[in-house]
């Protein structure tokens, strides 16, 4: 093909202390296409972006803007291209207002010298804002906002700098399914305004659905420039992961489960749901649905005594719970939350501390921590989840999603846990080590433990769950057996009608 | 979608702040406890006394928006102030002595700057280092003894007034009102907010985040030179003990104020308040004839008090 692409990297290297973080990568950017940008965590895509806006600067490498040679030293160049990034971490002010935000670095300068027009920023702002068609008063701080308007503001500021090429990391991460329409629908008006797209995702329906071209990265090199129409899903899952992976992961079955483990009748609780009722038994899995905001988060926090609640009964094992998290987990209740780096885990600590955590007083009663005792515990449980690390001294920051997953797991069931919640155990997790937690989860019921999985994505639900309660405005709009859980009929439950 | 919630939860009622709350409360209980209180003269008095820990106050508030602080500001100030009195003892000339006084301040200012910005030294240890090697030279200059004979044309910086104000008090309005501009209506106080709350933020709009540090604590540096010339005015010479606390005091103001330590979240009118606030309960325990170690606890527990009342209220 003849086309001379709107922005062009060769060769791009790049060098972290001992990582190569990017070895001699090309990419090109086309005019009014959604270019998919996959590979596993690790794999070079954020550093290849950061690149591309100027925040890193390649070791090696060229950039050409319609075909002419070109540099990008830092990240007014890579503006002045009109290249913009919405990047994962957000890059909001708190403490600034929504159109401080939109015009950071870019503010109007006012007749008075030194000064800056803030009038011209809220009507700009609102300009901006009208466009994308979100409705919201460009003066509200940014730190009262929730996450997906959040992600409104960033996209906002994209565009009021004249974005050509638009870069958006894993942008549905952390919407919902109305709001990941309504960005999908600003995509396609920007495709047709000739503006490029630069979609990082790790979700496959995206891929596929959404993508023009795709491009595959992994170990800091490109393996493959693709289209999808002529490629399948699997295909593109063994060329991210370079073996070949099971994406549909099938459930092995599983022996009839066995005693209550969990009875919730009629929760309520002021943090937003009411009349919850639910049973999970030892042995099997339960998955709880619903849009992001349903309620699903709250009622696990409630069921685990971290959240108060107004009426109802939460039985574990036969036996009402007093609604402290000490009581939950001493009786055997675990719950693995979402943000496992600020909720799950101590970083900074070694792999071995971060699995005995749960269990000190257990473990060590006289209220004396020993050393041995706890590396032994340790490394049982390494064993047991093939945890890859080389020791349990090793500081758990530094291992990959997936390892981290592990360990909160492990750390649970060091305390013997025997019920288990947990809140989107996937997310932010590359697709190889998925089908590994799912093993996981697999085996934790079948030495008899219950497991309780919140999940935004359905298909997950269907493929490992045997059954499922569907939330909807706080309360469960109803329960999927096996035989009727699909991911049309979970839809059609978590919706508002 | 929630931000209707969220405005009602800042409706001006809900959010009285706890430093508003602390004034008031200590106003009464000095007017109904000591009768020289609620006077005019009182009260031009507090303000007057208040001067200088708001020239200090003020970028004090910057510099913890920022996540950083500065405890050198009252060494920086004490020796800005020698340098003055030894100035105008030697030249004779006012003027001359200010600008040496204001260079000191911005000599240490831009060094804890460079320090913190450029060399990554935590500003805790960066300014604990210079509050020793200011306060070791004002010792070291005056070998510890106060430099006197100052012209009254600097004490009268302090005891003037200017359509019957009192001159300190018109300084400390005109501070406030620069820094209010700075802070509220300039790139460089938009950056201040971005600096504690996303750094990340101001690196992809190709913003210099070393810059705007180093302009923060220039910022404080010259303040610290002002002040030093209202306080050498003050004390009608210059002592090398005379800031010693001084930073305690700003940064109990600033905390007061309602800045918090974290992602940038300031409030330049609660400094101003919290300043009042120390000032009123120094000038009420005095004439209560309360030593001056006791005022410094009934500062600590103001500290507490004020964060109490903010925490109550943001719990909901």
């Amino acid at each position: 093909m003849a086309v001379v692409p709107l922005f062009e990297l060769r060769g791009i290297s790049k060098e972290f202390p001992g990582v190569k973080a990017l070895d001699d990568v090309s990419f090109e950017i086309r005019a009014g296409e959604v270019h998919m940008l996959v590979g596993e965590n690790g794999a070079g895509k954020s550093t290849l972006m950061k690149i591309l806006c100027g925040a890193y600067r390649a070791d090696r490498g060229s950039f050409f803007n319609n075909g002419e040679p070109v540099t990008i030293h830092d990240a007014g160049a890579a503006r002045k291209f009109g290249i913009a990034v919405i990047f994962q971490d957000f890059t909001l002010v708190p403490y600034l207002d929504i159109a401080q935000n939109i015009f950071l670095g870019r503010e109007f300068a006012s007749r008075l010298p030194g000064l800056i027009d803030r009038r011209r920023i809220y009507t700009e702002a609102k300009r901006v804002l009208e466009m994308i068609g979100f409705d919201i008063d460009p003066r509200l701080p940014v730190h009262s906002l929730g996450v997906a308007q959040q992600q409104m503001v960033e996209i906002a500021k994209a565009l009021s700098q004249d974005a050509r090429i638009l870069v958006m990391d894993e942008p549905t991460a952390a919407l919902s399914d109305r709001e990941t329409e309504l960005l999908f629908a600003m995509i396609a008006r920007l495709k047709a305004k000739g503006v490029a797209i630069i979609y990082i995702s790790h979700r496959l329906s995206e891929v596929f659905d959404l993508g023009d071209r795709i491009t595959v990265l992994r170990d800091g090199r490109k393996i493959a420039d693709l289209l999808p129409a002529e490629t399948t899903p699997d295909q593109l899952v063994t060329l991210m992961v370079g073996r070949p992976v099971d994406t549909t992961y099938t459930r092995p079955s599983r022996p009839s489960p066995g005693g209550v483990a969990l009875e919730v009748k009629n929760l309520s609780g002021p943090s937003g749901f009411s009349d919850v009722n639910l049973t999970v038994r030892a042995g099997e899995i339960v998955g709880l649905c619903g849009l992001v905001g349903s309620g699903r988060t709250e009622v696990a926090r409630a069921i685990f005594g971290a959240d108060r609640t107004t009426a109802g009964e939460i039985r574990l094992f036969g036996d009402p719970i007093g609604g402290s998290v000490e009581d939950a987990t001493r009786r055997g209740m675990a719950l693995i939350p979402e943000n496992r780096k600020t909720q799950g885990l101590a970083l900074a600590r070694s792999v071995g501390d971060n699995i005995v955590l749960a269990a000190l007083r257990k473990m060590f009663p006289t209220g004396l921590f020993k050393p041995r005792r706890a590396i032994k515990a340790a490394r049982a449980i390494i064993d047991k989840l093939r945890i890859a690390t080389p020791t349990p001294r090793r500081p758990v920051g530094n291992l990959s999603g997936g390892n981290q997953q592990k360990v909160v797991i492990g750390k649970w069931l060091n305390a013997d846990a025997k019920l288990f919640i947990f809140d989107e155990p996937t997310r932010g997790i590359d697709v190889g080590a998925k089908s590994e937690i799912f093993r996981l989860l697999d085996g934790l019921v079948h030495n008899g433990a219950a497991v309780l999985m919140i999940s935004s994505e359905q298909i997950e639900i269907v493929h490992i769950c045997d059954r499922a309660y569907v939330m909807r405005s706080g309360r469960v709009a109803g329960e999927l057996s096996h035989r009727e859980l699909t991911e049309a009929n979970i839809v059609r439950l978590g919706i508002h009608q | 979608m929630n931000a209707r919630d969220l405005s009602l939860a800042s409706l001006p009622i809900v959010r009285v702040p706890g430093v508003a709350i602390v004034l008031v409360v200590l106003c009464m209980v000095f007017a109904l406890t000591s009768p020289g209180f609620a006077t005019p003269a009182n009260i031009a008095n507090i303000l007057t006394q208040s001067t200088i820990l708001l020239l200090l106050a003020l970028p004090m508030t910057l510099m913890i928006m920022t996540e950083g602080l500065d405890l050198s500001i009252g060494a920086v100030l004490t020796f800005s102030s020698i340098v003055l009195a030894v100035t105008v003892v030697a030249t004779g000339s006012p003027t001359l002595a200010f600008l040496a006084a204001l260079a000191v301040g911005l000599c240490f200012g831009f060094g804890n700057g460079v320090l913190i910005a450029a060399f990554d030294i935590p500003p805790f240890i960066t300014t604990l280092g210079t509050l020793g090697i200011a306060q070791g030279l004002s010792l070291l200059v005056t070998d510890g003894q106060s430099v006197v004979g100052i012209p009254r044309s600097i004490e009268q910086i302090y005891s003037g007034t200017l359509a019957g104000i009192p001159l300190p008090i018109i300084m400390g309005a005109l501070a406030y009102a620069v820094t209010h501009v700075l802070l509220y209506h300039t790139r460089f106080g938009t950056y201040v907010f971005a600096l504690g709350g996303n750094r990340e933020a101001l690196r992809v709009a190709g913003i210099s985040v070393r810059g705007m540090l180093i302009r923060v604590y220039l910022f404080g540096g010259f303040m610290a030179g002002v002040a030093a010339l209202l306080m050498t005015a003050r004390l009608n010479s210059a002592h090398p003990t005379a800031g010693i606390g001084m930073e305690f005091d700003a940064i109990a103001a600033v905390a007061v104020g309602g800045t918090s330590f974290e992602r940038g979240n300031g409030w330049l009118l609660g400094t101003l308040l919290g300043v009042i606030a120390v000032g009123v309960l120094r000038n009420g325990l005095n004439l209560l004839a309360v030593p001056s170690s006791a005022q410094v606890a009934c500062i600590g527990a103001l500290v507490i008090v004020a964060l109490f009342i903010d925490g109550l209220r943001s719990e909901r």
